[in-house]
């Protein structure tokens, strides 16, 4: 690795920002190389720095951003110093990127064609047809098919994996020697996601580009080959390959990381390992190491000092005191230990029991149809299509599925939000679902409670977080005021917040406090049956773990039933107890947790299950990603049914598919 | 030395439990404390509210200042130039007026007062003049001091001015405020309810927007004659159409936050969901909006009068003032320029506040000040 020729090289590099509030020290003093051919992956969580520097590469820094010092090489010139004419030229032609959103990305008024040779066309005035040429060449290279007839089409008329694969096809048509991906994957679902990564990875050997890879998503990084830099509060805390990374990380904050994020293996009995607090705020950067505050390994030097590189390898380097000479050694296996001895084990689940046995909720046949238009202009959406399930008291059922398949639609079915177009939904045996919208709903409403995902827009601006929570008892008409406060304080007390809190409004929070003041807004209504709708997708991984642990032991405390929505199956499968997996409006799967990790039936959720990105570089590289093609399906004769293939095993499927299921079934165990 | 290094790497939060979250410092700040930090902010904004407030003052007590009134006519000082104390020692505003005169006609008539001759020509063998003459020492008023001049009844510039920005004033603020309230209503009705309501709602708002506005109002005015409430309810006739547009996308944007659905999960009605969720949300964009709909109305009833439809003499209004002037625009520029200068900054001064207020209410901008 080492004879490789270092192409890029960025050299304690300090950025700030000019805001309101003051100077935010958004890089500071950030360093790494970047090889020909190599692929670099930059992980962090947000704010930590690493998209800032990939826009300092480009030269895309907004105006108030100013780098302070610091050097970006290329090709023996430094980036920084050069004019806007000149980073012209480099940018497409030299480096080029890739962004997040697949749908802001490209323009929607163009066609796809022109955009793909635009730059091709103004940069290096290369003849109409010519550039026609290449980019049919670069779409096929990206796996699109039917290029002559896509080339003429417009945006609207992708998909989102396929506008991706667009822009990335752009992003390649002026040759660039690097590629800088700015978390290309994020936006799209995980099997969508795989098959990026998948070509990124093929684009990159095929043409011995560099990739820098900038992803929060650690199991997305192990699928990267090559090297990982690991970003906090600003600094690269931690550097080497990928194995190294994994397997032997020092610092502590990558070994918390990886700790904090559930995997299909984490035992679910176990409460998650949880970073406390949150990360620095940059605007007044902190003495000393910026993890310190957070680290259980910290030391009294790391709150006086700033750690410095210090090397483990020819590769692998880590910013953290514990690696000096004079300090006790933690590596992983040692953190692990420790960390598990303070971690709560959860009751293990009575399965046997009577009030289990009951379903709290019962869905039957739930049609959700959404109309637009009129007449012959009218337009059916089927958000969710014929389900049916039970969800038992005490339980955590999970319902998983990608992006617009009808899963926050259910849930928001069952609560109340919108009217089923057909079927019921029982709630204790009672039905809730239809024309009881104002008369009994209030009790209902009561033993019923959701959280929603976005920790930003649940919570009210204009609301104290006091008004926030107490507003389910305001309205409710039950409760007197002082009592509504107590309650309120009791809550605050219980979700980790203080009283002192109360009177503030939401913007001062961080995102998982936030997401706490949602569930205690939830909580306190006292309901039976919580719907909790993507509570965690919207948090920093070390963030998520608390509150998945948090969630886990309310629900002890308050003997709640919770429907868990996410579409992330490694944390569904770690948090609940059933899941049900959905695809296009219709459920095609439900088994107890373990059950469905172990014996997949349904083509669909095999193929959700080999998509999951998993943290560690061994299982990623021989991982092979199963494709689902609905078209496999052939419905026209035998009508699919949902069947009971084994005890709790429910699969979607026409008799002779359910046969072949049951067999492999047989196989299996 | 051994004993300090050791101390310095012992662990110091092995056995702490759980991290505490950040107390916070300082008091809450809620919407409208945070809006007004970043109100302050903005300089020109708070200029540009400085001078309305001044604009405001002077209107209500602008008239009563000097001793003349606004309707007291006095032929005789009829189209006065301005005059006013210590700036007319500058060489302005001095009361000196340029005429072009027979040359012997200077001996006669101006000889007092004559501050200079600028020019000497001939028009068809008759030697004529360009000369400034001191208009206060020629009408023989040299006590007198009409600040912004007189018009062309003598009545004095100043205090019609300020009578007439009061009054235009009244016509703005009552025209945006029936706006709000009907664009409020209409919209949040539209938006909340969406569908077939919104649908017809809408279709009314786009057969009332075609009416091309200037031909009612003008049919209004005539019907019920040019009195400030007239005028004021013509001006609403179209003006809460884009008021009610912007709230209706305000409702639609809100009625879809997770927080709006956070409270219907609770079982919220929809009385509480306009009025505790939505409209405070709102209210940023309501204040902008007025801010930036004065202008406008002041402008369409300037206009209006300066097409004839103005108010009935001798009520002044800006727009009259500018109209009376601009028939003389060249022989007495103060009656055009005063008024002029009057109209703009109070345009501009609104429009700053707007923009100022649309930046402080800015959500994306919350609690970073």
């Amino acid at each position: 690795m080492k004879n490789r020729e270092c192409i890029l090289e960025v050299k304690d590099l300090y950025l700030t920002f000019n805001t309101y509030a003051g100077k935010v020290h958004a890089a500071r003093g950030v360093n790494f190389s970047l090889n020909k051919g190599e692929t670099l992956a930059i992980v962090g969580e947000s704010g930590s720095g690493k998209s800032v520097t990939a826009r300092a590469i480009m030269g895309l820094l907004p105006k108030n951003a100013n780098i302070d010092k610091g050097e970006i090489i290329y090709k023996g010139r430094d980036l920084i110093k050069l004019s806007d004419r000149e980073m012209t030229d480099i940018r497409g032609s030299d480096i080029a990127m890739i962004f997040q959103d697949p749908m802001s990305s490209l323009d929607p008024v163009m066609k796809i064609g022109r955009q793909i040779t635009e730059a091709l066309r103004i940069k290096q005035k290369v003849p109409a047809a010519e550039a026609k040429k290449k980019a049919l060449r670069l779409m096929e290279a990206v796996g699109i098919d039917n290029v002559e007839r896509r080339y003429n089409q417009y945006p609207f008329q992708f998909s989102g994996g396929m506008r991706q694969r667009i822009v990335i096809a752009t992003a390649l048509a002026c040759d660039p020697e690097i590629l800088i991906c700015d978390e290309p994957t994020t936006a799209l679902d995980v099997t969508v996601q795989a098959k990026i990564l998948e070509l990124i990875k093929e684009i990159q050997k095929e043409r011995n580009l560099s990739v820098i890879f900038i992803t929060h998503d650690l199991g997305v990084v192990a699928n990267m080959e090559d090297r990982v830099a690991v970003m906090y509060a600003g600094k690269i805390i931690e550097y080497g390959t990928v194995d190294e990374i994994f397997k032997d990380p020092r610092h502590p904050y990558t070994m918390a990381l990886l700790s904090a994020m559930p995997d299909l293996e984490t035992d679910s009995s176990t409460e998650l390992y949880a970073i406390p607090g949150a990360p620095p705020n940059l605007l007044h950067p902190p003495k000393g190491d910026a993890f310190a505050p957070r680290n259980r390994f910290a030391m009294r030097i790391d709150l006086e000092e700033e750690p410095p590189m210090f090397k483990v390898s020819d590769t692998h380097y880590a910013a953290t005191w514990l690696l000096h000479e004079e300090a006790p050694t933690i590596d992983f296996d040692t953190f692990k230990q420790k960390t598990l001895e303070k971690r709560r084990k959860f009751k293990e689940k009575e399965k046997n029991n009577e009030e289990s046995q009951k379903p709290i909720l019962e869905v039957r046949n739930l049609k959700q149809y959404f109309t637009s238009g009129f007449g012959r202009r009218k337009l059916v959406v089927k958000a969710v299509d014929d389900i049916s399930f039970d969800i038992y008291k005490g339980e955590i059922f999970g319902l998983v599925g990608e992006s617009g398949c009808g899963k926050t639609t259910t849930g928001r079915s069952i609560i109340g939000l919108y009217e089923p177009t057909e079927g019921e939904i029982y709630f204790n045996g009672e039905l809730i679902s239809r024309g009881q919208k104002h008369k009994g709903s209030r009790k209902f409403t009561r033993e019923i409670s959701m959280i929603f995902q976005d920790p930003i827009a649940s919570l009210n601006p204009r609301m104290t977080v006091k008004e926030i929570i107490g507003e389910g008892l305001k309205i409710s008409k039950l409760y007197h005021e002082d009592e509504i406060m107590e309650r309120v304080y009791k809550m605050l007390e219980i979700v980790g917040l203080s009283k002192e809190h109360a009177n503030r409004y939401p913007h001062e929070f961080s995102g998982g406090q936030r997401q706490r003041i949602g569930i205690a807004r939830a909580l306190i209504v006292n309901p039976k049956l919580v719907i909790a709708d993507e509570p965690i997708s919207a948090l920093d991984v070390s963030i998520q773990a608390q509150v998945l642990n948090l969630l886990n032991e309310l629900k002890n405390e308050f003997d709640l039933t919770l429907l868990f929505i996410a579409h992330d199956l490694s944390v569904v499968k770690y948090f609940s107890d059933r899941i049900g997996v959905m695809y296009n409006g219709k459920l095609v799967e439900i088994a107890d947790a373990d059950e469905l990790y172990r014996n997949p039936l349904h083509p669909y959720t095999k193929s959700l299950l080999s998509a999951i990105p998993i943290p560690n570089p061994d299982y990623e590289r021989t991982r092979k990603h199963i494709h689902y093609d609905p078209s496999i399906h052939d419905y026209s004769e035998e009508e699919p049914k949902m069947v009971e293939v084994k005890q709790g095993h429910f699969v979607y499927g026409s008799a002779s598919e359910i046969k072949e299921y049951t067999k492999s079934l047989e196989i299996y165990s | 030395m051994k004993t300090k290094s050791e101390n310095k790497f012992e662990f110091i939060h092995l056995d702490a439990e759980v991290l505490r979250d950040e107390k916070f410092e300082g008091e809450a700040i809620g919407f409208f404390k945070d809006a007004m930090l970043r109100f302050r902010k903005n300089r020109a904004s708070v200029a540009a509210f400085i001078i309305i407030l001044i604009i405001v003052v002077m209107s209500i007590f602008g008239p009563m200042i000097n001793e003349y009134d606004y309707k007291q006519q006095n032929i005789q000082l009829a189209l006065m130039p301005a005059r006013i104390p210590v700036i007319e020692k500058l060489g302005i505003f001095d009361g000196v007026k340029t005429i072009n005169v027979r040359k012997e006609s200077i001996e006669e008539k101006y000889k007092d007062s004559l501050v200079k001759i600028v020019e000497e020509y001939k028009v068809r063998d008759v030697d004529m003049a360009t000369i400034k003459i001191d208009m206060y020492k020629y009408k023989g008023v040299k006590d007198k001091y009409f600040w912004f001049g007189t018009d062309s009844l003598g009545r004095d510039q100043w205090t019609r001015l300020w009578r007439g920005s009061r009054i235009s004033l009244i016509i703005a603020v009552l025209s945006m405020s029936v706006n709000i309230v009907v664009g409020v209503i209409y919209g949040a009705i539209s938006g909340y309810y969406g569908g077939v309501v919104d649908l017809i709602m809408q279709r009314i708002i786009e057969v009332i927007g075609g009416i091309p506005l200037m031909v009612i109002v003008i049919l209004f005015v005539l019907y019920y004659g040019p009195g400030i409430i007239p005028i004021a309810i013509a001006l609403c006739l179209t003006g809460w159409i884009g008021m009610s547009r912007m709230i209706r996308a305000q409702f639609y944007k809100y009625k879809g936050m997770e927080y709006v659905l956070a409270s219907r999960t609770l079982g919220a009605t929809d009385r509480v969901l306009i009025f505790r969720h939505i409209l405070p949300n709102a209210v940023g964009i309501i204040i902008t909006m007025s801010a930036l709909a004065i202008p406008s109305a002041i402008f369409s009833e300037s206009f209006l009068a300066y097409i004839g439809l103005g108010l009935q003499a001798p009520e002044p209004s800006i727009g009259v003032l500018l109209s009376e002037g601009q028939q003389v625009l060249l022989e007495h520029p103060h009656l055009t320029i005063f008024p002029a200068f009057l109209i703009s900054i109070l345009m501009i001064s609104f429009n700053l506040l707007g923009n100022g207020l649309r930046d402080a209410f800015d959500p994306t901008l919350r609690g970073q000040e």
